[in-house]
């Protein structure tokens, strides 16, 4: 036990300084059109003519290249945080109620229904397409920021049921009986004790989602009509289309803003992704 | 498990009752008796129990389950996606054969397929760079480092990338013009006859049919944009005995027999999981290229795959029943690809 916690060095011999420029090399290269998006998004196309590489002084960046690219994007993002909140929320909620019946009671026909859980995960979901908009338009839905909603938490249950599933079958027997013999409804078990219990990997869940329902924009592009409508991914595509001459500057503002509330969010929960991920990973 | 009930973490949920196992209980505590419990417990089970499963069931029965179903059964079907169907058998897929376009996808996403095989790699050196990196503090902060390319949304870098690949604009182009490059490439088209590079053109790199390969094999350069991949190969490595590296270095193994011997067996699991999803996601993915060309795949349709077609069909040409044969075939594929994976790339520990 001691030799173990004493602290390995991983044999990397005189390569020390080697690996730092390769990692930093890499990683310049691979955040250089970040840098571009982000010096350009300052310039209006005159001074980007001038020097597309180098970034200007602070005095001569063109906020309005910012201005208008909020007043663009604000709805997009209202309407995006509105359906992922939703979809993360809504998912999770069906995901943890699907696990504890699975992981807590062998009832009759348990078996058969996780089969029919498990093999969607194994569905690639490529046909899917077609017939969801005939459904969709069938039950009316098209056109509506519901249609995303109800198509993303049915995309998250298999992974999720599966995942929480595990979960829940680790947590120790013995505090779902002392719920019960205190008389416990299964729904306030799963309030008092499945929910505290699970917080991180509901949180780890919940954010992988969020970020995956954030990135959405097939279906979005083909349910959606209305411009009011329109989340985030449409949003930007639609705003491609049209102009004849490229403003670069106002085109470029306009990702920066629409990078931002994911950098917000992961400012908030940084720890707890990595952790949760990597705890995710070597338990899967 | 044996043990004082205090051990028990849980709140007694208001009820003032002394809960634990029937030995650590006083026997004249007011407790019903273990027949009766376990009666209620069982009548209540049942029925309540089925409902938590419900809305899950419902939700995914509707809108994943019943697509599936509805899309095998219209690709026997020419249909336009409303109130006509016309049933013609194995017609859609015979047509699959003698469609041109269709097999010049699979060609395209073929040659798409492999270079993914050789994107991956980036990913893995990185993460074993920073997983060898001796100083805990440097470790840290490379490792968040690695994670900011998710920060943004995809259609985000997509048009970014676009930007990038821009003949006017584009840095692309910039640099091989000021770094001679492109007078080096000018010279080779001349000399083979590629027609595509020319001194005094700017490269187009979308809109020229034969350099559309090319330049979606090179996008995302350098490829270490995959953060999930990284992180999950981070956390295999980091599950490496230290002892291992030990014995190692005591026999003298250099930093690429580390690698090889040791360092890439280990993770194969991980390597396995991503080159699945990697695989098919290939085949699913059409959104990139929708956005990165047009619904045509691009100029005489180079960047056309399977996929795109798909699509296409659906929604450009109205051809739904066609368009369910082709996500059929793709669905096939899939599922065959995802059982060779389990089936030959077992990895025994």
């Amino acid at each position: 036990m001691s030799v173990a916690k004493k602290k390995m060095k991983i044999p990397g011999g005189g390569w020390g300084s080697v690996k730092h420029f390769v990692i930093l090399g890499v990683m310049a290269l691979e955040l250089f059109p970040f840098y571009m998006m982000l010096q350009i998004s300052t310039k209006d196309n005159k001074q980007f003519v001038e020097s597309p590489f180098l970034p200007n002084s602070v005095g001569e960046w063109q906020w309005d290249n910012y201005a208008n690219a909020f007043r663009v994007i604000s709805p997009y993002i209202l309407n995006t945080v509105f359906v992922t909140v939703l979809t993360v929320a809504i998912s999770l909620t069906f995901a943890v109620c699907g696990a504890y019946f699975f992981a807590r009671h062998k009832l009759a026909g348990s078996g058969i229904l996780w089969i029919v859980f498990l093999m969607l995960m194994m569905m690639p979901g490529i046909a899917n397409i077609v017939t969801l908009y005939n459904i969709l338009m069938n039950l009316n839905l098209l056109n509506s920021l519901w249609a995303l909603i109800i198509v993303g938490v049915s995309g998250g249950q298999a992974i999720q049921l599966f995942i929480l599933r595990n979960f829940i079958e680790d947590l120790p027997r013995d505090l779902f009986e002392a719920a019960e013999i205190d008389g416990a409804s299964h729904l306030r078990q799963i309030i008092h004790v499945v929910f505290p219990l699970c917080r991180p990997i509901i949180g780890s869940l919940a954010i992988l989602m969020f970020i995956s329902e954030w990135n959405e924009f097939l279906l979005p592009l083909i349910v959606l009509r209305d411009h009011e409508l329109y989340t985030l991914g449409v949003g930007l595509v639609n705003m491609e289309e049209g102009a004849a001459i490229r403003e670069w500057g106002k085109s470029m503002a306009a990702y920066v803003v629409a990078s931002l509330p994911l950098i917000v969010l992961f400012l908030f929960t940084m720890k707890l992704f990595v952790r949760g991920l990597a705890a995710g990973a070597i338990k899967g | 498990m044996g043990g004082p009930t205090a051990v028990l973490p849980v709140s007694n949920l208001g009820c003032g009752r002394i809960y634990g196992r029937t030995a650590n209980r006083p026997i004249h505590a007011a407790n019903p008796g273990r027949r009766t419990m376990r009666r209620f417990r069982k009548e209540r089970t049942n029925a309540v129990l089925y409902l938590f499963i419900f809305p899950s069931l419902l939700t995914v029965l509707i809108f994943s389950y019943f697509p599936v179903a509805n899309a095998i059964f219209h690709s026997f079907f020419i249909w336009n996606g409303n109130d006509y169907r016309e049933y013609i058998g194995l017609g859609n897929f015979l047509r699959l054969f003698s469609d041109e376009t269709f097999r010049k996808s699979f060609v395209t996403v073929g040659i798409l397929l492999l270079a993914n095989l050789l994107k991956m790699w980036p990913s893995i050196f990185l993460a074993v760079f920073i997983h060898r990196v001796q100083h805990d503090g440097w470790r840290y902060f490379y490792r968040s480092l690695v994670v900011l390319p998710m920060l943004v949304p995809h259609v985000v870098v997509l048009f970014v990338w676009k930007f990038i690949y821009d003949p006017n604009y584009g840095p692309l182009n910039a640099i091989l013009d000021w770094t001679g490059i492109k007078s080096v490439l000018s010279f080779l088209s001349d000399l083979f006859n590629w027609n595509v590079f020319f001194p005094d053109l700017p490269i187009a790199w979308l809109t020229t049919p034969e350099l559309i390969l090319p330049a979606l094999i090179f996008w995302g350069f350098p490829w270490v944009g995959n953060v999930i991949g990284i992180l999950v190969y981070l956390s295999g490595l980091e599950a490496i005995d230290k002892s291992i590296y030990e014995s190692a270095e005591i026999d003298g193994a250099g930093p690429f027999r580390v690698f090889y011997f040791i360092e890439l067996p280990l993770i194969l699991t991980q390597i396995r999981i991503m080159l699945i999803l990697m695989v098919i996601n290939t085949f699913k993915n059409y959104g990139f290229f929708y956005l990165a060309l047009d619904q045509n795949g691009g100029p005489a349709g180079a960047g056309m795959v399977p996929s795109l077609w798909m699509f296409n069909r659906a929604f450009y040409a109205g051809q739904f029943g066609y368009a369910c044969a082709i996500g059929m075939a793709l669905f096939g594929l899939i599922l065959f690809l995802t059982w060779i994976n389990n089936k030959y790339l077992r990895v025994d520990k």
